[in-house]
Formats: C-alpha cells, structure tokens, sequence
C-alpha cells in the first residue's frame, strides 16, 4: 500500500527524512561502492613512486594557486588527445594522488604528461611572467613564487598525514622529510643523497629555480611539474604495446 | 574475505535496476491514489490563503 | 541593530552570548595554534566575527522581552536579515566574477604581483560567493518564510534562525577569506577546508532540526511540496557535503589538511558530490522556491500538485546517478560512466516536468506575466531551467561530452543554469517578498525591477551565447585534423580564438551585475521607505533593521 506507506511517512517528518535519504543515496552507494574494489582490475604499476617531499609540497603549492582550475590532469581515451598530450591517462597514475587533480576545465593545456617536456628555466621564466616565453598566453603571473622561501619545518607531518590516507611514506621518509626537501633542491649538498636512496635514483635532484643557495616555492613548483606524468613508465609501455599489435 | 569486483559491479548493476522499477511505481500509484486527491487539492491551493499570522494551537486536520 | 536582539528572550541573549564568546575561543585557539600557517589568520577572522557580534548582542542586552504576543506572528527578523545579506553576496559574488572574466581576457589587468590577487585565487572568491553565499542565503531566508507559512506556525524560537543564518555566514566569511590567503582542498564546489567544513556540519544539524522542530507544530497535516524540496535540499547536500570532504588535517594548527580518496575514487566521490550540489543546492532548494513564490505571486494553484510529487522524488532518485558524466572516456570504469550517461538522460523526464509544471500554472496568466516583471523573471527562470536541463542531458551523452568536456561550453551551461535559473528565481522571489516582509504594497520601484529584468536577461543571453560559441570552436580545434593526418591548430591558437569571447562573456557579466546592483539598490531603498512609512505612522523611532548583521559591525 504504497499510499498509506507514504501519508505515514509523510506525517511523521523523520520516516519522511529517513525516505529522502534513503532514495538519495542508492545511486551514489551503487556507483561508488564497487569502485572500492576496483584496485582488484586496475593495471598494475610495480615502479610506481611516491611524490618525494619537496615535489608534494609543489603539489600543494599548485592546489594553493589554484591550478586545477584552467589546467587538466586526465588525458582522455580520444586520439586527438593522445597525440596531443601523449598516453591516455591511467587510474594507477593518481592513486597516490590525495585529492585528485584530474580538473575539468582547459583554459591552458593539460599537465598530466607535461614533466620533461620543458627546462626547469623555461618553466621558472614562465610562472614569473608566461608572456616572457609564450607571447598569446592568458595565464596569470605567479612571481612571488621565486621570492617565497618554502616552508619545509613541517614536511614530516606532512607526510604522516599522508601515510594516515594510505600512502605507503616509511619511517624513514616521515623524518628525514624536511631534510630531503631540502637536499633535493641543493643537489651540492650533504642531504641531497639521502632523497635519490629513499625515493629512487630517477630522483630529480638540482636547484629547480636555478638558485641553489635557497628553497623557493618555484623550486618545489618546477619539481613537481617535471615529475608529472612520469611517476610510473605503465602508460608509455601499455600503449606502447597496443600500438605495435 | 574479500569480495570480488565483479560481484558487487553485478549486483549493483541488477539490483539498481529492480529499485528504479519497483520506486517508480510506488510514487506514480501514491500520486495517483484516489483516496490522496483531497490532501492534494487542498495543499494546492493552501498556499494561496492569506497568511499573515500562524495558526493557533487547535490543530486543523481531524487526525493530526 | 537593538531591535533585532530585542526579539529575542533574556535566556536567548545570554545562549547568543555564551555561543559567540565560544566561538570568539576557538578563534583565538586557531589564531595561537596556527602561527605560522593561514590558519593563525583564519583564527583571527572567527575572532573579530564572533567579538564583533558579541558587541551587537550586548548593545540590546537590555532592551526589554519581546511579550507573549509574539507567538500570534510569525518571526520574520531572520528572513529580513538573510534577504539584505544574499543581495549583499550577490553583488559581491557577481563583481568577482567580472572581475577574474575580465582577467580571462587582459591577463594584465592584475593590478599588483600578488599572490591574493591573482585568478587562482579569486576564482573560487566568485564561485563561492554567488552558490553558497548567494544563493545559500538566498534559500535559508526564503525557507524559513516558506516554511512557517505553508506550516501556517512560528519557528520555534528565536535564537535558532540566528544560529543558523550567522553561523552559514561565517562559514562563507571564513571560506572566502581562506581562498585569498590560497588555502582550498582544491575540490570543486568544496574548496573550504576542514575546520570550516566541521563547521558547516554544525550549522547545518542545528538548520534541519530547526525544519523539523517547525515541521512538528506545523497545523496542517500534510507537509507542502516546496518543503520537500527545502528538506531534500538540506539533508541531502549534508550527506554529500560529509562524504566528500572526509581528510586528514595535517594537524591540528594546520589549515591544510588531505582527503581520504585519490585518484579514481576521489574522482568519482567529487563529481557525485558535485553533481548533486547542481542538484539539490542548485536545484531542489530553488525548486521549493518556485513552488511557494511563484502560485502565490500569480494568485493560482500550481498546475498539478501530483506532477510535483512525481518529479520530486524523480530528481531525489535519478540525480544521485548522474555525476559519473563529468568523467566520460577517463580512466573511471565505463560501466559507470554508461550508467551516469543513462540516468542524466532519464533526469530530463522529472526537470520538464517540474518546468512544465511553473509554465502551465502560467497560462491563462499570460497578462500577468507581460504587466509584472516579476513574475517575468520567475517564468524566465522555469524556461532556463527546462533548457539548461535539455542542454545538461544532452552534454552527459558520450560522444557529446567527448566534444564539451573541458571547454567553455561547460561554462556555458552552468551559467544557463545559475543565472538564467538560480539567479532568476530567486530575484523574483526577492521582488514578491521583500514588500511582504516589510509591509508595504510593492517594491520601492517598480520601474526599476523592469530595468533589472532586460539587464538579468540581456547578461545571461550574451554570456551563455558568448560560451557556446567559445566552447565549440574550442573543442572543435583541439580535435581537428588537416590533410596529412596531423592536428590542424595548436593549443596556443584555440587560447586566441578565445579572445573576442572571453570579452563578450565579461560584458555580459557586466550586464547581469549591473542588474544586481539595481536590485540591491531598490531593495535598500524599499527598506528605507517602509521604515520612514513605520515612523510616520507610530511617530516613535524604530531602530534600524536591515544592513546591520555585517561582519565586524
């Protein structure tokens, strides 16, 4: 008795409420439970790495800016974007990546594949002023960025926090955060060993900004951006692959 | 034990379809419910009684 | 300012007061905690907020009790306040939006090299300020009318609406603040981090125990439909807002703090959270809206009441399927970008039938329409919504959206939406309940809420054009090929293409701002009239009521 259910609930507001919420949420649990499971038919990318610290605090600094907001990091499944951008995008690619930085708006070109495609130089002179190096840019000039010494004292929890989510940061990482931070922007110095030993040996480690005297914001920025797209080798060799069948 | 993806994928897939079925045919056989179209008509045009202050404490419905 | 507070009880002043000298703690609790980090700031602005009104409550701590006869009348202090504070964000949040447009089109325009002036950061400035400051004021205020009429009994009590109303305000004071001192968990739609988003949640239990404790002494026994809406709007968006917004601060002096998804999860938690703010943010409250304001300012029944149940619990039910459509050919599954692709077609069904349904309560009311601008203005928001609705199922078809995803067109779309529908809507339910609230026969204006319609219209028309153009030629370069086989255009020259565009879109901004500021200017200028009529009428002083709950004062 559907009509009787339904003046019940009616006039009892919570069953109304419980009615709601009930309906509500089906669609949401349907779609979002089974992705849960999902880690069971994702590709599988053994050389998968971390973000050191330095290149996680250029992550946040890009979230701080707002970055997403006129730049993707989702390659779509369509050719022209594949030869545009290069790889489709993977989902074992932001695994790590708390919160997702996938955008939904291309004001400028997407980043998902856009580390090593320019010079740590390129990059600085263009978030100093993009116009400098691509006259019809539209895009906002982020100087301050050069002149903001990084903050690094708090990059440990940081990392905890991290590892709190699931990202899978040893002991070892947790504590020497702010000193890798720092190492991997002062490629002369004695803390610029420990970063390639904890985080591999593709470990990028130079004076991103071109200073190696201090720890900018632009060292963590550039950092980060020349490691999009080149966390895990699993796209370039599965389409790789695909391409040659 | 962990639960295949597969079998949650199937059963959401299914299952989600049974609810919209069986959901939409309780709300259209409330809506239409002759026993409803009273409660209907007067809520329809209650809104259009002037207003200007709340009710007193005598409820006006003979059940509420 | 005294007469706001003499409303309330003794007891309910001292709640106010032990309630802000709370707050006024956790902010200096943030601003100690927080050194070093943004959050010390955003503990300086809960501070000032909390002090600032502390001082307003204690001004009229002495006036006397509001008597017994105030429970014969419905208690409309807090829709006044929330009605000056939505035109207040309206303008705000719309002169923002010019503002960052304009720097979409002369990069150069930024004014100085920093960091809180930059797009980045004042973009969500805008989106904030005209979704929650906007039109969340917008809908706290018009549903606590709604609902004490159609429930024909008063709020509870007097220190809940004000809890609530102020409490959303900090909430958007401190979410606005935050984006220019660059703190956002950079998820679209929920950029405010953690502590605000706690309290938010407060806020918003106290708002939904607030309706029911109303729904409960309410003299009818049937619940009327705008309600449902109100109610699918506050407990749904609380469901969608906790779900979303799960993380771990960094610590406790933190303001950044990292979300318990990533990557596809995340991804998909997002867009359903974000869909289905377009939903039942943007959609059911403003529905409720419609269906309250829009039969009482026509004087006749809405069309078919039983249409209306039928597409509330269809947009209740389909919407929550739909937000996999923002992640067509990703790396989401493609079971369920299918099942999101099918179900915001399906969505068509119940979003016509509630258009149809404002539309047909029209005809026969033609007359009405083409004398009052403000029903124009609402019959304008039911025609926008039926086609922006048509347009977002459309967008959420596969191959589509292969084309619209990441172009302007996207922008276009919801622009449709919230200017031509939200926007619309609710500035004709401001026009009919402004001179309700303040007891007088119209607006101070007439004349000027006909300005403010060809404005409204003139803006979203030129806007939405402005981005439909823009998003197709847009997509249409990024995907088209010359005759060897290569891509024709770089991306650099689809940013050129863009640029007779992105003018048109800040002009037609600049128009639809320009009718906000009308409006608020009308309604400023209703509230001065009706309070010289009050005075000349008792011959007494009455305080002064509106513009006076700000930050600060």
């Amino acid at each position: 008795m559907p009509e009787f259910f339904h003046r019940k609930i009616e006039r009892n507001a919570i069953g109304f409420v419980l009615a709601i919420v009930g309906v509500a949420s089906i669609g949401g649990f349907v779609e979002i439970a089974p992705l849960f499971t999902i880690h069971q038919t994702v590709e599988d990318a053994p050389d998968m790495r971390l973000y050191t610290p330095l290149e996680l605090a250029g992550r946040n600094i890009y979230i701080r800016e707002g970055c997403y907001a006129c730049h993707s990091q989702m390659i779509r499944t369509l050719r022209d974007e594949v030869e545009r951008y290069g790889p489709y995008s993977l989902a074992v690619e932001s695994k790590y990546d708390h919160p997702m930085l996938w955008g939904s708006k291309r004001t400028g070109p997407d980043l998902a594949r856009i580390g090593d495609k320019y010079s740590d130089a390129w990059h600085v002179r263009h978030m100093i002023n993009p116009r400098d190096v691509v006259p019809e840019s539209i895009m906002p000039r982020y100087g301050w960025l050069a002149r903001n010494e990084l903050r690094v004292d708090d990059l440990g929890e940081h990392l905890a926090a991290q590892r709190d989510v699931g990202v899978p940061y040893t002991q070892a990482m947790v504590d020497n955060a702010t000193r890798d931070a720092y190492g991997q922007a002062t490629p002369d110095s004695d803390a610029a060993a420990g970063v390639s030993e904890r985080y591999g040996a593709a470990t990028q480690v130079r004076a991103f900004d071109g200073d190696p005297s201090r720890v900018t914001e632009m060292d963590a920025l550039v950092a980060y951006l020349q490691i999009l797209g080149r966390l895990t080798e699993a796209p370039y060799k599965q389409q790789s692959t695909a391409a040659g069948e | 034990m962990e639960i295949a993806h597969d079998v949650v994928v199937a059963f959401s897939k299914s299952w989600g379809l049974f609810y919209l079925v069986g959901f939409s045919l309780c709300v259209v056989a409330y809506a239409y419910w002759p026993g409803n179209r009273k409660a209907f008509t007067r809520a329809k045009m209650s809104v259009l009684d002037t207003d200007d202050r709340p009710l007193g404490d005598r409820p006006l419905g003979p059940e509420a | 300012m005294v007469r706001l507070v003499s409303g309330m009880t003794v007891t309910e002043r001292q709640i106010a007061l032990v309630v802000l000298l709370a707050l006024s703690l956790i902010g200096l609790a943030m601003a100690a905690g927080g050194r070093g980090d943004p959050m010390g700031a955003q503990g300086f602005v809960v501070l000032v907020f909390s002090v600032g009104l502390a001082f307003a409550v204690m001004a009229g701590y002495y006036a006397p009790e509001p008597d017994e006869s105030r429970l014969t009348r419905y208690y409309d202090d807090p829709t006044k306040v929330g009605i000056v504070l939505t035109v207040i964000w309206a303008v705000v949040g719309m002169a923002v939006g010019v503002w960052v447009a304009s720097l979409l089109a002369w990069p150069e325009l930024t004014f100085v090299d920093q960091a809180w002036a930059s797009f980045g950061r004042l973009r969500p400035v805008h989106t904030s300020g005209v979704i929650f400051g906007f039109g969340g004021n917008a809908l706290i205020a018009t549903s606590f009318h709604v609902l004490q009429r159609t429930s024909r009994a008063r709020l509870p009590d007097q220190f809940t609406p004000w809890f609530v109303l102020i409490g959303y305000n900090l909430f958007c004071i401190v979410a606005a603040s935050g984006y220019l001192m660059g703190i956002t968990q950079s998820k679209e739609y929920a950029e405010p981090e953690w502590y605000a988003d706690i309290w938010l949640v407060i806020v918003w239990v106290v708002y939904f125990l607030l309706y029911l404790r109303t729904l409960a002494r309410r003299k009818e026994p049937h619940i009327y439909v705008a309600n449902w809406y109100y109610m699918a709007f506050i407990l749904v968006v609380a469901v969608l807002h906790i779900v979303n917004n799960l993380a771990v601060p960094v610590s406790w002096g933190h303001a950044k703090s990292y979300s318990l998804f990533s990557g596809v999860q995340d991804a998909m938690t997002e867009w359903w959270y974000g869909h289905n703010a377009v939903a039942f943010f943007l959609t059911s409250g403003f529905l409720g809206m419609m269906y309250y304001y829009l039969p009482k300012r026509a004087g006749r029944p809405i069309f078919s009441y039983r249409l209306s149940i039928i597409s509330f619990w269809g947009i209740t039910f389909f919407y929550m399927w739909a937000g996999s459509h923002h992640l067509h050919y990703t790396a989401l599954p493609q079971w369920v970008q299918t099942l999101g692709m099918s179900f915001s077609i399906m969505l068509l069904v119940p979003s016509w039938a509630s258009a149809g349904n404002a539309l047909a309560t029209l005809n026969g009311a033609w007359h009405k329409v083409r004398d009052d601008a403000v029903l124009r203005f609402m019959m304008v928001a039911a025609v926008f919504y039926g086609l922006s609705t048509f347009e977002g199922s459309f967008m959420a078809i596969r191959p589509v959206n292969s084309l619209s995803h990441y172009t302007d067109w996207t922008v276009g779309h919801v622009h449709a939406g919230a200017l031509g529908w939200v926007a619309m809507i609710t500035f004709g339910s401001l026009y009919a309940l402004v001179p309700w609230m303040w007891k007088r026969e119209t607006m101070y204006s007439p004349k000027l809420i006909e300005v403010h319609f060809w404005l409204a219209l003139a803006g979203t028309i030129v806007y939405v054009f402005a981005m439909w153009n823009s998003g197709i030629i847009q997509g249409l370069m990024w995907r088209t090929y010359n005759d060897g086989g290569t891509l024709a255009y770089s991306f650099l020259d689809s940013v050129e293409a863009m640029h007779p565009y992105y003018i048109a879109r800040a002009f037609g901004g600049l128009l639809f701002l320009s009718g906000a500021v009308v409006c608020a200017s009308n309604v400023w200028l209703t509230i001065r009239a009706a309070q010289r009529e009050r005075r000349g009428e008792t011959g007494t002083d009455v305080p002064i009521v509106a513009g006076a709950m700000q930050a600060g004062e």
